[in-house]
């Protein structure tokens, strides 16, 4: 079955492949964002693009037809449960009216050009990052249609919107876009009750984890998470403010009364994200 | 040879192609099977240590520059994994129809943790041991899985379009 052939010439071969997979390691590792690497980079994501569009068109229903299948036990409960969680959301959109005129007047009163809804870019879901490592998902909209590094991607709908994630980068017909479960990804949030602000990291598959500013706040559970917008050295956030995360699920008393933690189940289930918006928060250009 | 390389290259984007799409939403615990490190094992399994480490490459590369990351580490692992499994199926006479299964298993298994430990020296992984050693069990038993499926695939196209000249045994 195996083909005979030199094994030193085998084995040279596998030094210089070795080579150049350090090489391209290291060069890639030193120019970082704007080296040609991560041009080919882009391209690679553009080619795929269309590919994993007529992909995902195909495949969506028998992916949602298998984790149904998977689910179906726990369907009547899920139904149970939503019906409780929709009056909550009603209670919980009335609460955050309330909240959006606040939040209006403070940014009139502090200068800031925060605009609440930037226009956005809706998108479509085409694939999922290739890693076992990465969260990511890739939409089929890119530089061509305004998307720029860095914006903030949201779902749900224009009044509630709920944060998904942030674009990482952008070919011209599509873009990758860096989950907020992502080890990498840390988002300033705000508790929507006891007001105590945190930064909410990525725990890949599990819950986010939200450590407490201030450690011995009595958090309720089940209190809504949502982003937080701040500005250090006159670089401002990259989310605006009142987007959902999530709901906390858990409170980690820290030791010694350090620090604090709190987990937050994120308010959708990413492995079925299938539509986005790409909020256009202009940094810089008007 | 023009045949194979297109083979080849038709092979890689498949297998990527599937990774971000379809395994993406059937998971296994969370966590998707690593498919181009089975095609390199495969491969290397069917064609031996020379070509093992070139389709590894390749593949490695490809699956590279989908990834947010410095580029290279995925080639560096299954350049690696494709030579090292073709040298030691030459040693291996067992005639089990299990053995690709279990290679793949092994194989993915030890790429999955070299890939950690790569990716961890440059900064890239900051995840608990734990759910590292999750990741490359989990991944190493779905590759495995999948398998009995994707080896008969990879054996049909390349054979067939093997240059006539290699002695078998």
């Amino acid at each position: 079955m195996v083909s005979r052939q030199h094994p030193r010439s085998t084995r040279l071969l596998v030094v210089v492949l070795v080579s150049i997979s350090l090489a391209v390691i290291t060069l890639d590792y030193r120019e970082g964002e704007n080296g040609p690497l991560a041009g080919l980079g882009r391209t690679a994501l553009a080619a795929m693009a269309p590919l994993q569009e007529a992909v995902t068109t195909v495949t969506r229903p028998i992916g949602d037809f298998f984790s149904g299948l998977v689910h179906l036990p726990s369907l009547e409960d899920e139904n149970r449960q939503l019906q409780a969680e929709l009056d909550a959301a009603l209670a919980e959109i009335a609460a955050g009216t309330y909240q959006q005129s606040q939040i209006e007047q403070l940014s009139q009163l502090l200068g800031l050009e925060e605009s609440l809804t930037p226009t956005s870019v809706p998108a479509v879901v085409i694939a999922n990052g290739v890693s076992n490592f990465r969260y990511t998902i890739t939409i089929n909209r890119g530089s061509d249609s305004g998307i720029e590094r860095d914006q903030p991607v949201v779902t749900g709908s224009e009044q509630a919107p709920i944060l998904v994630g942030r674009v990482t980068r952008v070919s011209a017909i599509s873009a990758e876009v860096e989950l907020i479960i992502d080890r990498n990804s840390t988002v300033a949030g705000k508790l929507s009750v006891s007001h105590e602000t945190g930064q909410v990291e990525g725990q890949g598959e599990g819950d986010l984890r939200m450590s407490l500013v201030t450690p011995g706040t009595s958090v309720e559970g089940n209190e809504t998470v949502v982003t937080q917008s701040y500005e250090v050295n006159g670089q401002r956030g990259l989310y605006p403010p009142g987007l959902v995360i999530g709901q906390v699920s858990q409170v980690i008393p820290g030791t010694d009364g350090l620090q604090e933690f709190v987990t937050v189940r994120p308010a959708i289930d990413f492995s079925s994200l299938e539509f986005v918006l790409v909020l256009q928060t202009s940094r810089g250009e008007g | 040879m023009l045949r194979r390389t297109l083979a080849l290259g038709a092979v890689i984007v498949t297998a990527l192609l599937l990774q971000s799409t379809v395994f993406s939403q059937i998971k296994l615990l969370g966590v998707r099977p690593e498919l181009l490190y089975v095609v390199t094992i495969l491969m290397a399994i069917l064609e031996g240590p020379n070509e093992g480490a070139v389709i590894g490459f390749a593949g490695g590369m490809a699956q590279d520059f989908l990834l947010d990351q410095p580029k290279g580490i995925t080639a560096l692992t299954l350049t690696l994994l494709g030579y090292t499994v073709g040298l030691a199926r030459q040693y291996i006479v067992s005639p089990s129809p299990l053995l690709p299964t279990i290679l793949v298993a092994l194989g993915t298994f030890g790429g999955v943790i070299f890939y950690e430990i790569v990716s961890f020296l440059l900064g890239q992984l900051d995840d608990p041991l734990l759910s590292l050693l999750r990741v490359a069990l989990l991944s190493a038993l779905y590759s495995a899985v999948l398998t009995p499926l994707v080896y008969p695939v990879l054996r049909r196209i390349f054979e067939r379009s093997r240059p006539r000249r290699v002695v078998r045994f």
